[in-house]
């Protein structure tokens, strides 16, 4: 490889500082750079990023050797900075403090010397790192991965990496010393010494020309004043869980901050660092002894905050093509809903309902009142039944998520609790599960046997999505905008037929009121059900994985990315389907009248097929909400009634699909005029209880042949006989 | 070629002889000293010339000697950079020699020579330290074992004195009646009874530390009252295959150079700007060598078990023809085994089958979350007056290389730690009692828990104990976030009535003969076990756990027409997870024979036993009249 020229790329460098411009809409100039070294040279700004991305339109091989050598090219760019910096002073600069004085000072000195000697640049004698009020920092190319930090090794020496982790430690920031400067008592000379390492050996004899001539022995001294310093601060960062292989202890990495990079990280942050990887030299004692081992150390560039959720999001580029066919199959939505907790059998409309909570429906807020959009679910059901399984498959795959049981949590625990700092005796506030969990799902086991006065903090979460506290001079409301996704046992640990539902479910109608769907899971032997559930446990303990017969499941990282990018959508309702709502609303209050329902028909109600129906419109990726996404709506809420009430047509007579469409039809009937049935709407109102097409169209052919009823030609219309 | 005696003494020797000087920057020579060390110890009896850590105390060993150590990591510190080849130079004639920096700490060079950091030759290399203790709750029995197999002749060196850590006064009297036979060469069965004796006045000496000391160094053991040498580990090689809790074997170079530990002593570092926090992350990962040594890995391998008397690895040749050694008077063995335990349980023969199948129960297979054959049981009846459950505890301990008793009383819920715990300020893991390698037995005592108060520390190692029995993994917690650790642990709950642990399966205990002074009935039991016996014993329930196992097809058809018959006749109290319990007695009970596939037999006897334990069950209810 060729010695590379460094004047040379250091001149391309300044070329580029003057000459990159981006375009604006009108088509003028902006000089990006240009205008940022106006304000450097005004000392308004005091670091310098510099956009590889920018520098690849010009020389993409100048980018790549930065990233090879970079803490050569920092020293090349702030060369180059420093030389064309005066030609972008326009006015007289405003001293800001006591270094600029000096600086100015010194100069001015320089100033009068020359006249006397020859010609000679003033900046040269000063080493360059007192004179510079500016710093200059690398931005890498968007093409440069950030990587593990198990990944960065010994071969990223001297590279420019990035680096994604969470703060664990940040120390203080402290004054650094970059150029320490010596006056001689002897000669009055001024002695420089720039200091690249983090120790340095004062010097103690003066070298300027007088007393080496002299052999007066000048001894200098430190001033304090003259020297430069500058920001600094230690971070540990460490690797994400995610990142960490099973059975690992998470690695963890040493930043140094310096100048701009300090103070902007705390312990507990989710960050990404750019910077130079280097190693760490030491001098001395501990040099000699170490000797064969070397620390090393990020130099950071660029520090920047990112939430866990935003950060997932980061790590979801735009979806693949290959990944977007894989879901958008024509069966999307049941192989979604499948991929939820795969080990766990059966449950498909259990498992559509939780990716509906994972997905959220829209929040809304008319005139200022606000409707939460996050779908609440209790699932109720026999011990054994994998509700918990459920539950912590859930939490594993949100994003964000929180998970307790009833038992092991109090009211102030799920909600927020105020503390008495023991040290300082302020008064702090700790969020608790639901606060945790907020923009996310909180997950509570065994909610039956919580107390009824810590059921009691949830109500407000449920709706209001926020918690107010009035607690010891805190006055203060919290958001905890979370889906609660509840699992709870019977009122007598397994379900009793022999009582009624109420009895069994044992929930006050407040509470019941605010899930969006209730699922009661019941154990019930049936042939079938048993045969493939037997299939099913004996494949896993005979080979230890899924059946190949079943699908291959979607892959949680992928599913979390894909639910990540339906949360981006905020599909409205269109007018055209309002009417249809409010009909099936009017329709199961009605229905609820008669049947003297247990779940609580109300309001609220309405507003769960608004969010599910939002949902489902998220999930296919769209901006508006179409019928079906109504009609599987509610067909969700009547499947999770159904599974409450399955008892109750086991008991008594069965009813067959035809019955009761059958009288789903004659109620739709007017009572006066003519007594017939508009065919779709028969139809959606059919298919809104949950029965499918085919069902409907047998039970029309088999009540027509009882002659009850007549279809028409053209099969618009159904008249009664 | 070096010499024989080379090869365990002076290692490095060997590896700088087998270099020729020029050839090092070519990095050659590390696969060549692999092979050759890998060599040398293939050799029969090779391994046990070599002196372990476990048995021999530290100061009777040669620094830069070879030696050996079965530990288990515990933690696992960030990767080192070294210098692999170094340069060191003669200031005054600027000679130059090419020095290997490979399992060494400190930079050695000829006298006047000084090391070149900035020389071009030199080669930087990454390794891995391991932070490694004794594998928790190894059972006395091996430890005996291996140290009676040892053959390694170990002599205080003379030029190393030996060095203990803070000793009160009255015990360097003690020492000073009882005089170090220092000369004398002696074999490794002295030096074990000398460790034994050391180690106690260590630990003793580590208690009663005088004040002004500093605080003595946390060793770090996951378990209370564990003694033996901890260990950093410092691997060159295939670090990734190993995780934290994995037991291995490690041969290697042992470095206790006091240099080491002075280096801590000297931050004069303008950038630890947090002189207090740097300080406690320095005393815990560069502790004094005298007190944790380290250890350059020439070779380390994983170990599925630790029991001496079954060969590491069941693949090779040896290891194949010992298990069809076996194989062929396991039945003897099972029942020998069965009518011991039966005696244990008080004659109680089934209690006594769930007891062996639980013994040699290993989590085989993970399906997602669910860990497959896992087979905790709760022994539930235990007589509760007289210390019985320690008495089994006892009995178990001499059958099964590792054990831990967790008497589940309150003072140790609540002030034990359970989950190991990230300490961002020392920078390291501190271990919890679940921190415990696979296959351990964990005997949880759930007699000795009365009424009271846990408080919030206790509760959570409850649930932990609890996410351990079910998931069989510990969530560690990492301050800002938990990570799971999946485990492999068998569990095994004594209480009185059902406990409050989750289990797979309840036996109530029903004892037939009713012994006036069970302890000394016991205690007879245990005297009455011949050697021979209990070696085959230990050889058995290591041996059949690894046995492979697979379902035959037709079988498999017939398990699941079960199933489906069974559900139809009593729905309520069959449920899926019935028949994954039933799955995995049917595997550990073909096992525990020796058959390495399911027969209708054996399943059949799953089906008649599980029908016995639930009837104990249900009669148990109807004794105590409430329902659970």
């Amino acid at each position: 490889m060729p010695v590379k020229d460094y004047a040379t790329e250091k001149d391309k460098l300044k070329k580029f500082l003057q000459e990159f411009y981006t375009e604006d809409e009108s088509g003028k100039k902006i000089f990006k750079y240009g205008t940022q070294l106006v304000q450097i040279a005004h000392r308004e700004q005091v670091s310098l990023v510099i956009d590889l991305d920018d520098l690849a339109e010009e020389d993409p091989e100048l980018v790549d050797s930065i990233c090879e050598n970079t803490r050569r090219y920092v020293n090349l760019s702030a060369d180059a900075v420093h030389e064309i910096l005066p030609e972008y002073k326009e006015r007289e600069v405003v001293m800001k403090d006591a270094l600029d004085v000096y600086i100015e000072h010194r100069l001015m000195m320089e100033q009068r010397g020359r006249e006397q000697n020859e010609s000679r640049d003033p900046r040269n004698q000063y080493p360059a790192e007192l004179m510079r009020r500016f710093e200059v920092y690398f931005k890498p190319p968007s093409t440069l991965k950030p990587r593990v930090v198990r990944d960065v090794k010994a071969d990223s020496i001297g590279k420019l990496v990035t680096v994604r982790g969470i703060v664990t430690r940040a120390t203080e920031v402290k004054p650094m010393m970059v150029v320490a400067t010596y006056t001689c008592d002897q000669c009055g000379a001024e002695t420089y010494q720039p200091i690249q390492s983090p120790s340095f050996m004062p010097l103690i004899m003066c070298p300027s020309q007088e007393c080496v001539t002299n052999k007066s022995g000048g001894r200098l001294y430190i001033q304090t004043r003259g020297s430069k310093f500058i920001k600094f601060q230690e971070i540990k960062i460490q690797e994400h869980s995610d990142q960490v292989p099973v059975g690992n202890i998470p690695r963890s990495m040493t930043i140094f901050a310096r100048g701009e990079n300090t103070r902007l990280a705390q312990p507990g942050d989710h960050v990404a660092v750019s910077g130079v990887f280097l190693p760490l030299l030491k001098t001395g004692f501990r040099q000699a002894v170490q000797g064969l081992l070397s620390e090393t150390y990020l130099e950071a560039h660029r520090i920047i905050m990112m939430n866990k959720t935003e950060d997932d999001e980061l790590g979801m580029e735009e979806l693949g093509e290959e990944e977007l066919r894989q879901i958008t199959e024509e069966d999307f939505y049941e192989k979604l809903a499948s991929s939820i907790a795969p080990e766990i059998y059966g449950h498909e409309d259990v498992k559509k309902a939780l990716l509906l909570l994972l997905v959220g429906g829209v929040d809304q807020s008319p005139k200022g009142m606000k409707i939460r959009g996050n779908i609440n679910i209790c699932l109720m059901g026999d011990p054994g039944v994998a509700k918990s399984q459920l539950l912590s498959y859930i939490d594993r795959l949100a994003p964000r998520s929180q998970y307790t049981t009833g038992r092991g949590s109090s009211g102030v625990g799920l909600t927020a609790a105020v503390m008495k700092d023991p040290i300082t005796n302020e008064m702090t506030l700790e969020g608790g599960a639901l606060v945790l969990a907020d923009q996310g799902i909180c997950c509570i086991d065994e909610f039956d046997k919580m107390m009824d006065s810590d059921r009691t903090a949830i109500h407000e979460v449920m709706e209001q999505q926020t918690i107010s506290i009035a607690k010891a001079g805190i006055m203060t409301s919290l958001n905890a905008r979370c889906s609660i996704l509840a699992a709870a046992n019977p009122a007598y640990g397994r379900y009793n037929p022999k009582k009624s539902v109420e009895q069994n479910i044992q929930l006050p109608a407040a509470l019941l009121s605010r899930f969006d769907l209730l699922w009661l899971i019941q154990d019930k032997p049936d042939r079938d059900n048993d045969l493939r559930l037997a299939q099913h446990i004996t494949y896993v303990h005979q080979h230890s994985k899924q059946p190949p017969s079943q699908f291959v499941p979607i892959d949680m990282k992928l599913m979390r990315r894909y639910i990540a990018l339906c949360k981006k959508k905020q599909p409205a309702i269109p007018e055209s389907l309002a009417d249809y709502i409010t009909a099936a609303y009017v329709e199961m209050r009605k229905e609820a009248r008669v049947n003297k329902d247990m779940t609580f028909t109300s309001a609220r109600t309405l507003l769960s097929i608004l969010r599910l129906s939002t949902a489902l419109a998220r999930l296919r990726l769209v901006d508006l909400v179409e019928k079906e996404d109504v009609n599987e709506a509610m067909r969700l809420m009547e499947m999770s009634k159904d599974s409450l009430q399955a008892d109750k047509t086991q008991t008594t007579r069965t009813q067959r699909p035809a019955d009761v469409i059958f009288a789903t039809l004659r109620e739709m009937v007017p009572d006066r005029g003519v007594r017939s049935v508009k065919f779709v709407e028969a139809e959606q109102r059919c298919i809104s209880k949950g029965f499918t097409p085919a069902q409907f169209e047998a039970a029309l052919e088999e009540y027509e042949e009882l002659n009850v009823w007549q279809v028409n030609q053209a099969r618009t219309r159904i008249t009664f006989v | 070629m070096p010499s024989d005696q080379d090869w365990l003494s002076n290692p490095l020797g060997v590896v700088q002889d087998l270099v020729a000087d020029e050839k090092i920057s070519n990095l050659d020579w590390e696969k060549r000293a692999l092979e050759y060390f890998q060599e040398k110890l293939k050799e029969t009896e090779a391994a046990s010339w070599v002196p372990s850590l476990n048995d021999v105390p530290l100061h009777y060993l040669k620094p830069n000697s070879l030696v050996k150590f079965r530990c288990m990591v515990q933690d696992m510190f960030d990767p080192e950079y070294y210098m692999g080849v170094y340069e060191s130079v003669e200031p005054s004639t600027q000679a130059r020699v090419l020095h290997i920096g490979k399992y060494r700490d400190v930079a050695e060079c000829e006298p006047q020579h000084e090391v070149d950091l900035q020389s071009q030759n030199n080669i930087t290399m990454e390794r891995q330290t391991f932070y490694c203790v004794p594998v928790p709750g190894e059972a006395q029995w091996v430890k005996e074992s291996y140290a009676s197999s040892s053959q390694a002749r170990v002599s205080p060196s003379t030029s190393y004195t030996p060095c203990r850590h803070k000793r009160s006064y009255e015990e360097d009297e003690d020492m000073d009646a009882q005089p170090y036979k220092e000369k004398e060469q002696f074999t490794a069965t002295d030096a074990q009874a000398d460790s034994k004796r050391l180690e106690t006045e260590a630990s003793l000496a580590q208690q009663s530390s005088a004040p002004t000391c500093s605080p003595p160094l946390d060793l770090n053991f996951p378990l209370p009252g564990e003694k033996g040498p901890a260990c950093l580990v410092k691997v060159y090689e295939n670090w990734e295959n190993f995780k934290v809790n994995d037991i291995m074997d490690v041969y290697g170079v042992l470095s206790v150079d006091p240099a080491l530990s002075v280096l801590g002593d000297h931050r004069d570092d303008a950038l630890s700007v947090d002189p207090m926090e740097a300080d406690e992350e320095q005393r815990v990962h560069s502790p004094p060598a005298s007190l944790v040594p380290r250890l350059h890995a020439v070779l380390a391998h994983k170990l599925k078990h630790v029991n001496p008397l079954v060969p590491a690895s069941l693949c090779t040749e040896d290891g194949t023809s010992f298990v069809s050694d076996f194989l062929t008077d396991l039945v003897t063995v099972r029942a020998e085994l069965l009518g011991l335990l039966t005696g244990v349980l008080l004659g109680d023969g089934v209690a006594a089958e769930y007891l062996l199948l639980h013994l040699v129960s290993d989590v085989y297979a993970r399906h997602d979350v669910l860990p497959l054959g896992k087979f905790t049981v709760n022994l539930s009846g235990c007589p509760c007056p007289s210390n019985y459950t320690e008495r089994l505890y006892r009995i178990i301990q001499l059958l099964v290389p590792c054990s831990y008793h967790l008497c589940m009383t309150l003072h140790n819920m609540n002030s034990l730690t359970f989950i190991p715990r990230k300490d961002y300020s020392a920078n390291r893991l501190v271990s919890g009692v679940l921190q415990l390698a696979r296959n351990t037995s964990l005997f949880v005592d759930e007699t000795q828990l009365e009424q009271g108060q846990l408080d919030s520390a206790g509760v959570q190692n409850l649930a932990a104990l609890g996410n351990l029995i079910t998931w069989q993994k510990v969530d560690y917690d990492f301050n800002f976030h938990r990570m799971e650790f999946p485990c492999n642990i068998n569990v095994l709950i004594a209480s009185e009535g059902r406990s409050l642990l989750p289990f797979d399966c309840q036996v109530h205990l029903q004892p037939q003969v009713v012994p006036p002074h069970l302890e000394q009935y016991m205690q007879s039991l245990q005297d009455a076990l011949l050697p021979s016996l209990l070696t085959k014993f230990r050889i058995y329930l290591s041996l059949v756990r690894h046995l492979e196992y697979s379902i035959s097809a037709e079988v498999t058809k017939a398990v699941e027409d079960d199933f489906v018959e069974m559900r139809k006749n009593e729905p309520r109290s069959v449920s899926a997870e019935d028949l994954h319990r039933m799955l995995v007695i049917a595997r550990l009970l073909s096992l525990s024979v020796g058959q390495t596939s399911l027969s209708r037999e054996r399943w059949q006897r799953t089906k008649e036993l599980e029908i016995l334990r639930r009837r104990r069950l249900e009669q148990q209810k109807c004794v105590n009249g409430n329902e659970l």
